[in-house]
């Protein structure tokens, strides 16, 4: 029999839960959202490819209040996963030196974000000048 | 004293960096974008916020996804966020220890690869 009897701390189940874990977990989990989002698009396509009646009911869905709902939750968790994804941007990017200063990691966080604001708003804006063109 | 040497073997290949790849321009992609995919496919196109009435009806929406560059466009964002939101699941199952690491690839990165074939197959059966 071994001699070595290591401590092994008791991890409880619901670590993930549990603070200081909780706010990764959230994170993390904000990809549920991301994916589910991609599922309403591809059961609209689905619907789009199997005829004008089907992509009817998608339209009526679309419209009703618990689709409404649903994509409140979805847009307030995909903009804490817009926040989030680019606090962690600058701890997956390598070091950025700009004029022999290093960029502060919250520089690259405020920079990215904006940017993705911009990106947003510009999406929304090309959209509603299509429609109105058409 | 004898002479060894040391053979190293060679450094194990790991298929991560694909997914890990695949889940990062989910991550951007709908980073930069999903709020207003959202916002567009959501509000505006159901309630006609902002859009003109026909904007949404078949006919349009037909035309939209006969294009093959939008049909690119819808295939990169249904698939990326199926990968991103596969990968993200898969790491925190595996963190949380739910289950055999095979069953929960194929959970997550199996459904996704199956979803990201159907969006593809639905996308050449619209036609162009």
């Amino acid at each position: 029999m071994s001699e070595r009897r290591p401590y092994h701390r008791v991890q409880p189940r619901n670590w993930w839960a549990q603070k200081p874990y909780r706010a990764y977990t959230l994170r993390e989990l904000t990809g549920v959202a991301v994916a589910l989002y991609g599922a309403i698009l591809l059961a609209g396509l689905v619907c789009l490819w199997r005829g004008p009646a089907a992509f009817e009911a998608y339209r009526e869905w679309a419209t009703s209040n618990g689709a409404l709902l649903l994509h409140l939750v979805l847009l307030a968790v995909m903009l804490w996963h817009v926040v989030t994804w680019f606090q962690i941007l600058p701890k997956t990017m390598p070091k950025l030196i700009l004029g022999g200063r290093l960029v502060a990691p919250s520089t690259m966080t405020a920079v990215a974000l904006a940017f993705a604001v911009a990106c947003s708003i510009g999406l929304l804006v090309v959209v509603i000048i299509i429609g109105a063109l058409s | 004293m004898k002479q060894t040497t040391l053979v190293r073997p060679a450094p194990k290949r790991t298929n991560a960096p694909v997914f890990w790849l695949l889940f990062g321009a989910g991550g951007m992609l709908s980073a930069l974008f999903g709020p207003a995919l959202i916002v567009i496919t959501g509000f505006m196109m159901p309630r006609g916020w902002g859009l003109p009435a026909n904007f949404s009806d078949y006919d349009h929406v037909l035309a939209f996804a006969q294009n093959p560059f939008a049909k690119l466009v819808l295939l990169a964002v249904i698939a990326l966020f199926f990968w991103h939101g596969a990968e993200r699941i898969f790491l925190t199952l595996k963190d949380m220890r739910a289950g055999p690491l095979s069953i929960l690839r194929l959970m997550t990165y199996g459904v996704a690869a199956v979803l990201t074939l159907a969006t593809a197959v639905v996308l050449l059966g619209i036609g162009f």
